[in-house]
């Protein structure tokens, strides 16, 4: 056995650990709550010079899990974490990385699936890897996090297939327990060993096709070598197992039981719910119950026999899923089960209860009731455990429905002239007579820039609105269920296809304005996206910007994820520390420039591309009515506004208009318009003498301070270059 | 190392602690840092996690942390439902009902309040039949020592509890907090220390306290009768919340007197605060401010930064028990029947190392 220490960690620190001390190539990620943590922990370990791994942070999961096949076709140990929509995300990729057969390893903190959006603990993402020719290993406590990570490993570079470690979502990788690591990383490296390439890619003199076009007769083949390999990877671990018991002293087996050799009535559950039903056995068994509790530690291959093994003594099983297949009567974790016992011929009598959803709390008292409705004679094999028939809900409305009649103020009036589209009225003053389309009560942070620049755009669009929002702070703060604070009508969809669902949704309205369905008259249709969503989400706003619908995309630009714990965004300023861009020896924050999506959106040649800052209001309702006129009757109109974030960008929240109106002032964010391709800057801080030095904007936030210093001048200083070019460039076009 | 003896554990076995927070105050940390002293230095097992949700501060926020025997496992990993100790990091959490749930007589309470009443509790609609409520000025004294409300509450929590000894509070601080802000070590020992010493047991008097009912009956939707889908037609709902919660002792103070009602502070609000209706002002016929809704304000004082004019000012909370010019928001057609105190969810996604200095306070 080799020497280790104990550590006091969570699900997602340890399997950091593991990921450091293994020693990996590549991690390719994009955050997504709850695995995010596990990204942040090893930035923090780079930046502190603890790892060289190389991490790249992916604009999405579908390219985070791209570059963890590129990587791992090209011979690196590669790594991977996700959860939930995430998963689902990157779910094409998946069976082309077991398919072309190069190992990896992918944590999965699993989290519900939207919609409804939760970032809560349940099993519905996990299973839909069931089918991907990946290994999956569920871990149910902190220690298995540790530990099956160095098995995965090992397992998959064994057999040539990718290997998931998965556990539950913040039970399993938020809460924090005692947990026993090895002392040195050369005794993990020497367990798991040297990687062998089947086919290196790099040997010029060997060259080799992956990914080949195959027909009829050769698929088939390659999916049976998919078989075998699973059926050899079975094999394989029990001896795995064994000698990772003598390695660490910890003996693992495909399943894990609590009284379950005498019992007659099993619990079966996946991950932590495990640990906390082994209390209702003792509670249980005090009172002379055989009762047992069985989970399992492999879910792929699917170790049949032994469950079915492990349940022998039972007349009753109860497989609780985390999750339902639905119309199938059962989870996945019951199908496979009930399945499983068919094949051994058992007699057994089976229910299933699907429970915990969206990560609602499992007690030891609903594992005895859970226990004692098995035993009943009179309930069902299949229901759902801990639903509620509810209440009504009070009716009647708090406001005012907002029609044209109540919007429709007349404090901004827009013109088509001869001179082009002009904007008169807009003071803050007249405006204030606009109803708010927000009602208050919402939850973000105390001086959070989102609903500050909605209220600016909205303000000035005297129509009727209609609002999308992409995933993000704006969405969560707003539509806690059962409230909501929109008081026009408003959709949420993922976080990436925003400005496609609102293409989508835009289009309908107005074909059913021109079949007479619904009333005439113009409504403006609003794509509301920050936190990053037009990193994930800029190919649908691209495509969308192409198509030419009638329709506003609007960013809110805060520099970073901020809803999940603030990761880098691709327009975070370089240099800006953040959860995934650390401070350390070895790293000094974002190492690259921050993305200029006006002049993506510019090169759309969609017909109205504008910058707005709350530091100037009259300019931002100009803009915002403008644009709010071409979406109307010209095509897609962009406004991006950027959005303070006091929390994250770790300032005081009352000073957030000064720190946007620096932004403005250095030219880091310039303020212009791009009208018919025509470019036209509405304030230039050189002319009027108010021109600062991005050091001066970047020294009023926690998040770039540092940039101030001696030490990080040439950061800055590039940041300078850059920003200064691209002001120049704004200006040539003038 | 020595054991430290538990004083009590339910029947699992578990030493159950649960703090009350909301966000910002840096619960999270204080229970992290109480879960690992623990297994570090109590020769104790033990576990800590908080309430999870999205990110942000001014929110309600549970950490839980429970301890047991070396030897034992700690199987549970469900919330602390009936805790020995309960850390109440800011007395407005007292007017929630739900902030005592679980506790009994035996409970110890330690209360972060400034309040000499004989009975901090009374001010709660729901008075709890704890015994043993501990208060401490922890606010005062952080400010004072220049140290954050968790270290002193961990201090006087150790106290409390009658078993933490303050020699593995000091080393869990020096070790969480002194590696990552060395240059404050000594500032948060301080506020430990006075934490330790200055909290003190206040006799209740037993008139009129009643048992804790486990669960109020709240109405709420279900399967039978929630909209399909998670649609929700109740728009603007979320008026019902009341967030004066999040603000931390101060608030925008209104003179009327001096408004020239240019907007800015209505442009500048997050929280839609400001009450502009049509009125006249200098013999102009224009949009006049009339109030502010206090309930929804989280006293970010933004607009007091942009007032032009000093007709907003950054008022002390405790000094205007009666706000005037509270006005609730203009455009609801019915009063609400009640204003529920806000934010069900915690906020702690992330507890990497910047997350936890901005969320503790760290670098502003």
């Amino acid at each position: 056995m080799k020497e280790q220490k104990a550590a006091f960690a969570s699900g997602n620190e340890i399997a950091a650990v593991a990921v450091r001390q293994i020693g990996y190539d590549l991690m390719g990620y994009y955050p997504i709550t709850p695995s995010t943590q596990i990204a942040e922990n090893l930035d923090l370990m780079r930046a502190e010079g603890k790892t060289d791994l190389i991490m790249i942070a992916a604009e999405g999961e579908h390219s985070a899990a791209g570059i963890c096949y590129g990587a791992s076709v090209g011979g690196g140990r590669v790594f991977n974490a996700t959860s939930a929509n995430g998963l689902l995300y990157a779910l094409e990729q998946f069976p082309v990385q077991s398919g072309t057969r190069y190992p990896m390893v992918m944590n999965v903190a699993c989290r519900t699936v939207s919609g409804p959006l939760s970032i809560k603990g349940d099993h519905s993402d996990i299973m839909y890897m069931l089918n991907t020719g990946w290994l999956i290993l569920f871990a149910h406590t902190v220690q298995e996090v540790y530990d099956f990570n160095i098995m995965a490993l090992r397992l998959s570079e064994s057999v040539n297939l990718p290997a998931v470690v998965a556990f539950d979502g913040f039970f399993t990788s938020h809460q924090k327990r005692r947990c026993m690591c090895f002392a040195e990383d050369s005794d993990v490296r020497a367990f798991i060993g040297e990687k062998k390439e089947t086919y290196p890619f790099f040997d010029i003199e060997h060259p080799v096709t992956v990914g080949s076009y195959m027909n009829e007769p050769d698929l088939i083949n390659n999916r049976y070598q998919i078989h075998q390999a699973m059926e050899d990877a079975r094999c394989g671990l029990s001896k795995l197992f064994a000698e990772y018991g003598e390695f660490s002293g910890r003996l693992y087996h495909e399943w894990e039981g609590y009284c379950q050799e005498d019992a007659k009535t099993i619990l079966i559950l996946l991950g932590s719910s495990y640990d906390t039903a082994l209390e209702a056995v003792d509670v249980l068994r005090q009172s002379g119950k055989k009762v047992g509790v069985v989970t399992l530690h492999v879910l792929r291959p699917f170790p049949a026999d032994e469950i079915c093994e492990a349940c022998m003594s039972a007349e009753r099983i109860l497989i609780a899923d985390r999750q339902d297949s639905y119309g199938a009567g059962g989870g996945n974790l019951s199908l496979e089960i009930r399945a499983a016992l068919q094949k051994k011929g058992c007699s057994v009598k089976v229910k299933s209860l699907v429970y915990g959803l969206g990560g609602k709390d499992f007690y030891v008292e609903d594992a005895i009731r859970m226990f004692e409705w098995a035993e009943r004679d009179d309930t069902p094999d299949f229901e759902y455990y801990g639903i509620s028939a509810g209440t009504a809900l009070e009716e009647r409305d708090f406001f005012a429905p907002l029609t044209r009649d109540k919007t429709a103020v007349g404090a901004t009036r827009v013109e088509e002239t001869e001179s082009g589209i002009t904007v008169s009225g807009g003071t803050l003053n007249a405006t204030a007579a606009v109803p708010k389309r927000l009602a208050p009560g919402h939850g973000a942070c105390p001086g959070c820039g989102i609903p500050v620049n909605l209220n600016l755009l909205l303000r000035a669009i005297e129509d009727p609105v209609v609002l999308l929002f992409q995933t993000g702070c704006g969405m969560i703060v707003t539509t806690p269920y059962p409230k909501t604070s929109f008081k026009v009508p408003y959709l949420h969809n993922l976080f990436q296809n925003g400005a496609a669902t609102l293409s989508g949704l835009a289009e309908i309205c107005y074909r059913k304005q021109k079949k007479g369905e619904i009333p005439p008259g113009d409504i403006v249709f609003i794509m509301v996206s920050g936190d990053g969503g037009l990193d994930i989400g800029m190919g649908s706003a691209i495509g969308t910007a192409l198509r030419g619908h009638r329709l506003l995309l609007f960013e809110y630009d805060n520099g970073g994820y901020m809803n999940t714990g603030y990761q880098l965004s691709y327009s975070t300023p370089m240099g800006a520390r953040s959860s995934t861009s650390h401070l350390g020896k070895n790293q000094y924050g974002k190492t690259f420039f921050h993305k200029d999506m006006p002049q993506i959106m510019a090169a759309a040649n969609i017909p109205y591309v504008a910058t707005a800052a709350e530091s100037n209001p009259p300019d931002f309702i100009k803009k915002a009515a403008k644009a709010a006129w071409y979406a109307k009757n010209e095509g897609v109109a962009y406004l991006k506004a950027l959005s303070a974030c006091p929390l994250n960008w770790n300032d005081r929240p009352d000073k957030e208009r000064d720190v946007i109106g620096a932004a403005v002032d250095c030219c880091f964010f310039p303020l212009y318009e791009v009208e018919h391709g025509k470019t036209s800057l509405n304030y230039d801080p050189e002319k009027t003498g108010k021109k600062i030095p991005v050091v001066d904007w970047l020294s009023m936030m926690g998040r770039t301070k540092h940039l101030c210093r001696e030490e990080y001048q040439e950061i800055a200083q590039e940041l300078q270059k850059e920003v200064d070019r691209r002001f120049q460039c704004i200006k040539e076009k003038v | 190392m020595e054991s430290v003896r538990l004083p009590v554990v339910n029947q699992s076995g578990y030493y159950e602690i649960r703090l009350e927070s909301i966000g910002g105050l840096g619960a999270n940390l204080c229970g992290k840092m109480m879960g690992e002293l623990g297994t570090k230095y109590m020769g104790l097992n033990s576990a800590s996690f908080s309430s999870y949700g999205s990110e942000k501060t001014g929110t309600p926020v549970k950490a839980f942390i429970r301890y047991c025997e070396a030897s034992k496992d700690i199987r549970v990993h469900s919330p602390v439902t009936t805790p020995h100790l309960l850390g109440i990091f800011h007395d407005a959490l007292i007017q929630d009902h739900g902030i005592f749930s679980g506790c009994n007589s035996d409970s110890i309470v330690v209360m972060n309040t400034e309040n000499n009443l004989e009975d901090p509790c009374a001010a709660a609609n729901n008075i709890p039949s704890v015994k043993c409520v501990f208060t401490v000025p922890a606010q005062k004294i952080a400010i004072e020592t220049h140290s954050r409300i968790n270290v002193v509450m961990l201090g006087a929590m150790a106290k409390a509890s009658g078993f933490i000894p303050i020699e593995s509070v000091n080393k869990i601080c020096e070790e969480t907090l002194g590696r990552k802000y060395p240059q404050t070590l000594s500032n948060n020992l301080e506020g430990i220390r006075r934490g330790y010493n200055e909290v003190k047991r206040v006799e209740l008097t037993l008139t009129g306290r009643t048992e804790i009912s486990s669960e109020k009956e709240t109405e709420a939707w279900g399967y039978q009768t929630a909209p399909i889908g998670g649609v929700n037609p109740r728009f603007g709902s979320s008026v019902i919340s009341d967030l004066s919660a999040s603000r931390q002792g101060y608030f925008p103070f209104f003179l009327k007197e001096r408004c020239i009602n240019c907007g800015l502070c209505d442009s500048a609000c997050p929280d839609m605060v400001f009450q502009f209706q049509k009125g006249e002002y200098r013999g102009k016929e224009m949009m006049v401010n009339t109030g502010l809704d206090y309930y929804h304000c989280k006293g970010c004082l933004r607009c007091v930064s942009v007032c032009p004019v000093q007709a907003l000012v950054k008022g002390v909370e405790s000094e205007h028990p009666d706000k005037q010019w509270f006005l609730p928001n203009q455009d609801l057609i019915r009063v609400p029947d009640y204003y529920e105190a806000a934010g069900p969810d915690g906020y702690v996604t992330s507890e990497s190392y910047l997350t936890e200095k901005r969320i503790e306070g760290g670098e502003i």
